[in-house]
């Protein structure tokens, strides 16, 4: 069973885990936020691979759709992260995670 | 629709006030009073009335409806009279603020008594709760007093909300109020009881939730502390007597011996602490608490008479109550004290002030001829019937108690020498005089025919008295 | 046993009247009091003496027997449901009302005088109609919801006027303790009701006395226990007498018709209503007789070692009143009320007697201090020495025939020793009146004397006035203090002549449907045998009375001897057998402590304190929550890993086979 994918649907899966790890990874590891949020947008899209994929094989184009929907959601998310970003650096005039912690409880 | 004016007339009258000059004090007076009275002229008239309008249909029916029930109406008109009294009395700083307060919480508390959907009334349970923090925040001296009255009330607000939506939920609708009692049945009734008979409890109070009780009387503006010992004190109860009674009888029922320990608990408890108060507005607080166990103890005794006598009581006990703290309230701003230790001898100067601190007090007390006799004695009447002798004894010494602390209160005051180190001001101005002479002629009224108030059908309210439903 | 209905259904506009003339009194003089001024003690008297004719034009209507039913019964109004509240004039009823609107009216008439010149001198008057009118109430209620209102209504006007010197501490004090105690005599009444309704479903006497029987021997007994209690309370029997000696607080006139003629009565009155249900209980009457010879016997006993004028007649009143229990208490209805009758004369006649000297001496109470009065008051002399003969029992004088009926009564119903008590009694009584009559009228004036040479130490305590008064210029009474007492000397002397003639005086025939069910059986010692017994030891305490403070060298030496009487007082005596100190210590401070207790230590600390553990866990939670909001975002998105890893974790391993 391989609907309309060219290749089998296993493929997919792990090349969407390994984006994935990649994306936690680089949020981890990362102390710099713009990197950190460029590893985000790597997880979103393992999962946009994912949707897309199983899209495909089901036939359903929900997820199609889904996946711009995500997309759309990723661009905002990125564009306000940036501007906290920018409010951050203008503050505290550097952008370092670990040295940001006004939420402090 | 003449209900719905009834209960938004208030807040929307309190708003508009704001458009007055900040320092027109007799013209938010004036205009306070006015929708007071003009609150109790409609609810004459709207005593068979209700409105209602679909609110929520899902996940249960719920509806903005409103109308008297048989017991509300009273409440409602003690609220307006109360209400009248305290914007009258009022001789606080931030006059405009205080008096929009004042119709805010008549406002919130209309709704709750005349609320026929449970949802509504959980509702304007909460919303009762602003005003008073307000009022305490703005105008007590102690902030922990004010929070300690919104974090006891709020939590009782929380657990009624609960337990209404899972009443919601196992009868498909909370528009239930005043109409034919079905008992719930299910897993989830013990948890309901519990939900609402906490928060009730609370509101009342009832010995061992009663600590907020005597710093918020204490603390509270006089005007606003007689509203809310007066009336708010009554939600819970008439909570009881509305949802508890009607819709989970047999919870009453099986726990009944419990809440009557609590009930005679308090009842003693509040008059022996009353006794060695020595803060004026202390003495009353506690006295309430003790009157109030006695009320909760003639609901849960589910007799005929006793729960006549409940609804005579607590129409008498919120106008002697609010006389009280009206009457405590010119005390304390002629002399600057409460203590009974620094009073004294105010008799001779202000012979209008002791005569109406006299008649609150004897009606208090329980003296024959005033509505709180009547009350007292039928409550006192079902509750031996119902076969709880030892609390019907147990309330006859509490009478007794309630005559020593009561005069000690009055007599602390008024009688004895002459302080030369009090200020003594001016007697009882007729404005002042105006605010408390309705309580007390309603109370004189009630007191030589409580007939109007015995007429009230009790059969909805013991519907389970066979046991079975 | 035949039970007659209670009173003829009506309308009876003079009984109306009669009862609701003095509440419009009082209204009017609490309203128009500054308006009225001196005005209002005439209104007011007015008023009562109105109030009196109207009882006489009701003679005929409340002694009339139509089918089985005597006396008036006039339906008012439903007070609540099935209590419907009603006046009933009977017999019974017509006697207090006479009594309470008659002397009432005297007194009233008295006390323009006496109060002549007080600031509040309408909001007397205003006191004195209100209690009048609800005195009135008690008596002609037809149920006893209506009895306790009055009786409770009564207790407040015996509040407001023993307190109506209200910047006195003593009196304040005084008004207190009196209203306290009453309200423990309504609790038991209010208990009684209870349990009536309970067993017979209505309240009203005439219901009640017929079904007698539904309540059961038990219930009967406690029902009677708790009407006594309200008796007792409000009559000042003992264990409940000590406020009665406080309240002669009150101005002299309210002494003398509250808490001589009338009030204090109302238990008489209470236990010859309830005849029906006291006759049915061998053991309440048991019960109420012994109390009521106990208090005659202590009141006299007291009576003699007291120094203060209007307490000695306090101590008689209590005294006299415990003759009167013990007469209805064992069944001797018509002796009980004919002692009401003539003691309300004599009694309230010593009071006003007493009141004359009190006016004339500025304020002075202590009779040691007085003295040698005789030639400087001859009409006061008189007035004492007239109604001093009628409460000793003296033959002729009223309270000689009324005494010997209630001790007569006491052994034709099987109680001897109640009967040796009421002659030993009557012995005493003769004495202590005695000596308060020779210290007050003979000798020579003490008021100019030094009180510690009388052996007072502290005079502020004992009633002394502070400025003794002048013996020449006495402050004397005019005859609107005066008519009043000349005219309560005829029913002193001679009332007592309606009770001659035994089963065939006008008394007994007044009284012949009313307590026709009880009759006396025939004692051992005969009635006439009796009255030598009593009147032998009545001389033996006037002799004792004369040897000790009217013989020539009595009278000269009278300072010393009364300094070593004051000196020598056991204070078992003085403190009154510790009554006062004993009530004070078992309930008054047990509910002071348990107060203190429940506002100081358990609201504070166990109930605050358990929340304030409450308090502390949540602050606990919190701080456990707060370990996590380290601000770090790494950190927090190492946690959100960890709970990702978690769950897929557990739905690898367990969700599988889902």
């Amino acid at each position: 069973m391989s609907g309309a994918l060219s290749a089998p649907i296993a493929n997919y899966v792990a090349l969407s885990g390994i984006l994935f790890f990649l994306g936690v990874t680089g949020v981890l590891l990362r102390r710099n936020p713009l990197i950190m949020l460029m590893s985000i947008e790597l997880m979103f899209n393992a999962a946009n691979l994912l949707l897309v994929a199983f899209a495909r094989l089901w036939t359903q184009n929900v997820g199609q759709i889904f996946a711009f929907l995500s997309i759309t959601v990723a661009a905002a998310e990125a564009a306000i992260g940036l501007a906290i970003v920018v409010v951050v650096f203008r503050s505290a005039r550097h952008v370092d995670v670990d040295e940001t912690n006004l939420m402090k409880g | 629709m003449a209900v719905l004016v009834l209960v938004l007339l208030p807040a929307v009258a309190g708003a508009l006030l704001f458009l007055l000059p900040r320092d027109d004090v007799r013209a938010s007076k004036t205009i306070g009073a006015l929708v007071a009275l003009a609150t109790i002229v409609l609810a004459v008239f709207t005593r068979h009335q209700q409105f209602s309008a679909t609110w929520l249909t899902r996940p249960f029916v719920s509806n903005l409806h409103f109308g008297a029930t048989s017991i509300s109406w009273w409440i409602v008109l003690l609220l307006g009279i109360a209400t009248f009294g305290a914007i009258l009395a009022t001789n606080v700083s931030r006059t405009r603020s205080f008096i929009a307060l004042l119709l805010f919480l008549e406002a919130s508390m209309l709704g709750l008594f005349l609320a026929r959907d449970l949802l509504l009334f959980a509702l304007c349970w909460d919303l009762m709760l602003i005003p008073v923090f307000l009022g305490l925040i703005h105008w007590g001296s102690h902030p922990a007093t004010a929070w300690r009255y919104f974090i006891y009330n709020f939590a009782g607000g929380l657990l009624l909300l609960l337990a209404t939506a899972a009443f919601g939920l196992s009868v498909g609708t909370t528009d239930v109020i005043g109409g034919t009692g079905v008992a719930l049945v299910g897993p989830w009734v013990p948890w309901i009881f519990a939900g609402f008979a906490i928060a009730f409890l609370v509101k009342t109070p009832v010995w061992p939730l009663h600590t907020w009780m005597p710093l918020t009387y204490a603390d509270t503006p006089a005007p606003m502390i007689s509203v809310v010992a007066g009336v708010q004190s009554k939600a819970g109860l008439y909570g009881f007597i509305t949802i508890g009674m009607v819709f989970l009888p047999e919870m009453m029922r099986a726990y009944a011996g419990l809440f009557i320990t609590l009930g005679i608990i308090s009842l003693l408890y509040g008059a022996v602490a009353s006794l060695v108060q020595t803060d004026a507005k202390r003495v009353v607080a506690y006295s309430s608490l003790s009157h109030l166990g006695l009320i909760l103890v003639a609901i849960f005794s589910f007799n005929p008479i006793a729960l006549v006598g409940a609804l005579i009581y607590i129409v008498a006990h919120g106008l002697f109550s609010a006389a009280l703290f009206l009457g405590l309230g010119y005390v304390e701003e002629r002399e600057e004290t409460r203590s009974l230790v620094r009073l004294g001898g105010l008799g001779a100067a202000n012979p209008r002030l002791t005569g109406a601190l006299c008649i609150a007090v004897l009606a208090a007390l329980g003296l024959p001829g005033l509505a709180g006799f009547a009350g007292e004695l039928l409550m006192l009447i079902g509750i031996f019937a119902a076969g709880f002798a030892w609390a019907a004894i147990l309330g006859l010494v509490a009478v007794v108690l309630a005559s020593a602390y009561f005069l000690r209160l009055f007599q602390g005051m008024m009688n004895g020498p002459v302080r030369p180190d009090l200020p003594m001001r001016r007697d009882l101005t007729w404005i002042e005089a105006l605010a408390v002479v309705p309580l007390l002629l309603a109370l004189l009224v009630l007191g030589v025919n409580p007939h109007p108030l015995t007429t009230f059908n009790t059969a909805p309210y013991l519907q389970s008295s066979g046991g079975g439903r | 046993m035949v039970h007659h209905v209670m009173g003829v259904p009506g309308f009876y506009p003079w009984l109306l009247a009669l009862w609701l003339l003095p509440l419009l009194g009082a209204i009017v003089c609490f309203a128009f009091g500054p308006q009225l001024r001196r005005v209002a003690g005439a209104f007011a008297s007015a008023i009562v003496g109105a109030s009196f004719l109207f009882a006489v034009i009701c003679w005929g209507v409340g002694t009339q027997t139509v089918g089985g039913a005597l006396g008036a019964h006039q339906v008012l109004f439903s007070w609540l449901p099935g209590f419907d509240f009603g006046l009933l004039l009977d017999p019974l009823s017509l006697v207090w009302a006479l009594v309470i609107t008659g002397v009432g009216c005297l007194i009233h008439i008295y006390s323009i005088g006496y109060l002549e010149g007080d600031r509040a001198f309408a909001r007397f008057f205003a006191y004195m109609n209100f209690f009048i009118f609800a005195m009135l109430t008690l008596v002609l209620s037809d149920n006893f919801v209506g009895l306790l209102v009055g009786w409770a209504l009564v207790g407040l006007a015996s509040y407001f006027l023993i307190g109506y010197w209200f910047d006195r501490p003593s009196a304040v004090a005084a008004a207190r303790k009196a209203f306290v105690i009453n309200v423990v005599g309504d609790v038991g009444i209010m208990f009684a009701i209870i349990l009536i309704y309970s067993r017979i479903g209505s309240l009203s006497f005439g219901d009640v006395f017929a079904n007698v029987d539904k309540l059961g021997t038990a219930t009967l007994l406690a029902v009677l226990v708790c009407l006594f209690l309200g008796a007792a309370a409000k009559s000042a029997q003992v264990p409940l007498h000590t406020w009665l000696p406080d309240a002669m607080e009150g101005p002299t006139p309210v002494s003398a018709l509250i808490h001589a003629a009338t009030m204090v009565t109302a238990g008489v009155y209470l236990i010859a209503r309830c005849a029906p249900l006291w006759s049915a209980s061998k053991d309440a009457q048991l019960l109420v007789g012994t109390i009521g010879g106990l208090t005659a016997l202590l009141g006299a006993v007291l009576g003699m070692v007291q120094w203060d004028i209007k307490r000695i007649l306090a101590y008689s009143t209590m005294s006299q009143i415990g003759y009167m229990i013990m007469g209805v208490g064992i069944g001797a209805y018509e002796g009980g009320v004919a002692h009401f009758l003539t003691q309300a004369f004599f009694k309230a006649q010593l009071f006003l007697g007493a009141g004359l000297i009190i006016h004339a001496l500025s304020n002075e109470q202590d009779v040691r201090r007085m003295g040698g009065l005789a030639k400087k008051m001859p009409f006061a002399f008189w007035a004492m020495l007239t109604a001093v003969l009628a409460i000793s029992g003296i033959p002729g004088f009223s309270g000689f025939f009324s005494k010997d009926l209630i001790i007569y009564g006491t052994l034709a119903n099987g109680h001897p020793w109640l009967y040796a008590v009421g002659i030993l009694t009557a012995g005493i009584t003769a004495y202590y009146m005695f000596r308060l009559f020779f210290i007050t009228f003979f000798g020579t004036y003490r008021g100019d004397v030094d009180p510690s040479s009388l052996g007072i130490r502290h005079p502020e305590l004992a009633g002394v006035a502070s400025a003794h008064a002048d013996a020449e210029h006495l402050h004397m009474s005019g005859w609107v203090m005066n008519v009043p007492v000349a005219i309560l000397m005829v029913p002193t002397v001679f009332s007592g002549w309606l009770l001659f003639g035994g089963t065939h005086s006008p008394w007994a025939r007044f009284f012949v449907s009313q307590f026709a069910q009880i009759r006396l059986p025939a004692a051992p010692i005969s009635e006439g045998l009796t009255s030598v017994l009593t009147f032998v030891l009545v001389l033996a305490g006037i002799t004792v009375a004369y040897l000790r403070y009217a013989t020539p060298s009595a009278q000269r030496n009278a300072v010393e001897r009364l300094r070593r009487e004051t000196v020598g007082m056991p204070p078992v005596l003085s403190n009154a057998f510790y009554f006062d100190a004993a009530l004070d210590a078992l309930f008054v401070r047990t509910s002071q402590w348990l107060g203190y207790l429940a506002a100081r230590y358990v609201d504070p600390l166990v109930i605050d304190g358990g929340v304030r553990e409450v308090v502390i866990s949540t602050q606990w939670l919190g701080a456990l929550a707060r370990a996590f909001q380290s601000g770090l975002v790494r950190a927090y998105a190492v946690l959100l890993v960890a709970g990702a890893a978690c769950f897929i974790a557990y739905y690898a391993l367990a969700g599988g086979a889902r």
